[in-house]
């Protein structure tokens, strides 16, 4: 990865932030550490090209602020969302908001740095993504109509008794739907099909 | 005068304060307020009063002569000739003068429970027992409907304090965890530029340990799936019907402690979408900690709880004290776990509020009065009767 490619790493918990520089340094990735966010937006006058990783919930304020920030600024420094949670409708939030990716911890370091390499590699991304988006779009083209009203319910992070009762049908009918979903779309896990719908650019 | 005279005299008399005699104790079955019994000494009915026989549903002359025992279930039906003979045998006394709760049985077959008083009399050769009893249905439904919903609550807060620490704890570990995986994977790539048989066997043991991590923390995520997954029964309930329920087992005791309690609800905040156990918990919650606040910190101890209706379609619940009012650096992460003013506190109770709260599409937040003291403010989503239907598909 080219020199001027830093990825700024912002975690409140220092072992954290520090492991990530160390693997990121192992495998060659230029990488500066920021213990907040308002520290990140301080010292981002000096901040070279690149990507960020964050945490999403911070004291202070959060990955989604930053978000906000960042855009308020015209920074287009792609984001990455680290969530520690497993919160499902945090992370819609912020990729409804423009983040790159989100990734539940612990993860893979593969996962991350692809989620990275995706990131850094922009003028590659959109040909990549739209590859990507027809496929999504393919498979959702193959769900009924009832399957696609669950599957918006659970991309808005609804829990399967709202989606349920917004739609009139039982929660156990949900959950079959939702398994159909799942099989339709190829996802192993709800995060990841959130990530699909969000990638694709249906979410309502 | 003849012998004979006296005596049809005497007779006379007699008969006539017999008959005085049984019409004052007909009048007194009549009327005692109290269901009352009179029975031989081998279990026969004698008499029953009016209140007895409507409470059993028998007339006196269906039961007149019959076995008390059959106003009475099993066990006891069985056993309550053996009852009698064992206390004419020993006089022992297990209820009588001393009274207890048991079990009556109506003549549908129906049971309600009673508190049962008796009085023994003997006359002559003759012994009588006079049963008292008082109807306990509406106490005892009273009772337990209370403790019902106590138990209910205790459990439920149990339980969300449980998913809140699941929650909280996978957060906490989850940290950790992504640091070990970190340094390990980032070991196994150092190693991969080292050549050589140890080497070789370092880079498969880390690996290894990285995905020993990575596994925990996939335990962690399914316990949070399963805690989130119990979370909530959500249905069409009435808003007052909450606050009362919820006040009542709350406000046990609060007159003791000199509180005064008032409510201000909003007609039109009627019927909401709840949990109705979950939010029964949050106003528990809300309504002890502005209780303690005030008793431990304000002479002026007034307690209000009110709802508005928004025109949001959302209903706003508040809890307001007139205590000592919270610090702004305390105001401002009072919902977050762990953190407590109180010398014997977890810290969980309000962020469990939160915690539901948010689950059911709500806010929860504090603000100070003008006039001194907190208010807890939270939303619910409002409901329309009909939407009961679709819920209950």
């Amino acid at each position: 990865m080219p020199n001027s490619q830093v990825v700024h790493v912002i975690d409140d918990d220092v072992d954290v932030r520090q492991s990530l520089a160390f693997l990121l340094s192992t495998a060659g990735v230029a990488v500066r550490v920021h213990e907040s966010a308002v520290a990140f937006l301080a010292a981002l006058p000096n901040a070279q090209g690149g990507c960020i990783v964050t945490d999403v919930r911070m004291p202070g304020m959060d990955g989604l602020e930053l978000q906000r920030r960042l855009r308020e600024n015209k920074i287009e420094l792609p984001v990455i969302v680290m969530t520690g949670h497993g919160d499902v409708a945090l992370a819609v939030e912020a990729m409804k908001a423009g983040a790159a990716d989100f990734i539940e911890k612990p993860f893979d370091d593969e996962v991350l740095l692809g989620a990275i390499r995706s990131a850094l590699a922009r003028h590659t991304r959109d040909a990549e993504n739209e590859e990507r988006r027809a496929e999504i779009r393919g498979r959702l083209d193959h769900l009924s109509e009832r399957e696609r009203e669950v599957l918006d319910g659970l991309v808005a992070g609804k829990p399967n008794k709202i989606i349920a009762y917004d739609l009139g049908i039982s929660a156990r009918t949900v959950e079959v739907y939702r398994a159909n979903v799942m099989t339709k779309m190829q996802a192993d896990s709800l995060s990841e099909l959130v990530r699909m719908v969000l990638l694709e650019g249906g979410a309502k | 005068m003849p012998a004979s005279t006296h005596a049809q005299k005497d007779l006379a008399a007699l008969t006539t304060a017999l008959e005085a005699a049984e019409g004052r104790l007909r009048s007194i079955m009549q009327t005692v307020p109290d269901a009352m019994i009179i029975i031989d000494e081998r279990g026969r009915i004698e008499s029953l009063s009016t209140t007895a026989e409507r409470l059993f549903g028998y007339s006196m002359d269906e039961v007149a002569g019959k076995n008390i025992s059959q106003l009475m279930p099993a066990p006891h039906r069985e056993q309550h000739d053996f009852y009698l003979e064992r206390y004419l045998t020993t006089g022992e006394r297990r209820i009588i003068g001393i009274g207890r709760v048991v079990a009556g049985q109506r003549k549908d077959g129906t049971t309600f429970p009673m508190h049962l008083t008796i009085g023994e009399l003997r006359s002559a050769d003759r012994h009588y027992f006079t049963g008292f009893i008082r109807d306990l249905t509406d106490q005892q439904m009273t009772e337990s409907r209370l403790k019902e919903l106590q138990s209910e609550v205790t459990h439920m807060s149990r339980f969300t304090a449980l998913g809140e620490m699941a929650s909280t704890l996978a957060h906490e570990i989850n940290q950790p965890l992504t640091a070990i995986a970190n340094y390990l994977k980032g070991c196994q790539r150092l190693l991969e530029r080292i050549d050589g048989e140890p080497a070789l066997v370092l880079r498969d043991a880390v690996g290894k340990a990285a995905d020993q991590a990575l596994r925990a923390g996939h335990i962690i995520r399914r316990l949070r799936e399963f805690v989130a997954r119990g979370e909530s029964d959500r249905r069409v309930e009435s808003l007052p019907k909450l606050i009362e329920d919820a006040s009542t087992l709350a406000l046990i005791g609060v007159k003791e402690n000199g509180i005064a309690v008032s409510f201000r609800l909003d007609p039109a905040a009627d019927l909401v979408l709840a949990d109705r156990i979950q939010i029964q918990q949050v106003l528990v919650n809300l309504i002890r900690n502005a209780m303690e606040i005030m008793i431990e910190s304000s002479d002026r101890r007034e307690l209000e709880i009110g709802t508005v209706a928004n025109p949001d379609e959302t209903v706003e619940v508040s809890v307001s004290d007139t205590g000592s009012g919270l610090a702004p650096e305390v105001a401002a992460h009072l919902f977050r776990p762990f953190v407590t003013t109180k010398r014997k506190g977890m810290g969980l109770g309000l962020s469990i509020c939160r915690t539901i709260v948010e689950a059911h599409g709500g806010k929860i937040w504090v603000d100070a009065r003008p006039s001194g003291g907190t208010v807890f403010r939270f939303t619910l989503r409002a409901a329309k009767e009909e939407e009961e239907a679709n819920l209950a598909k």
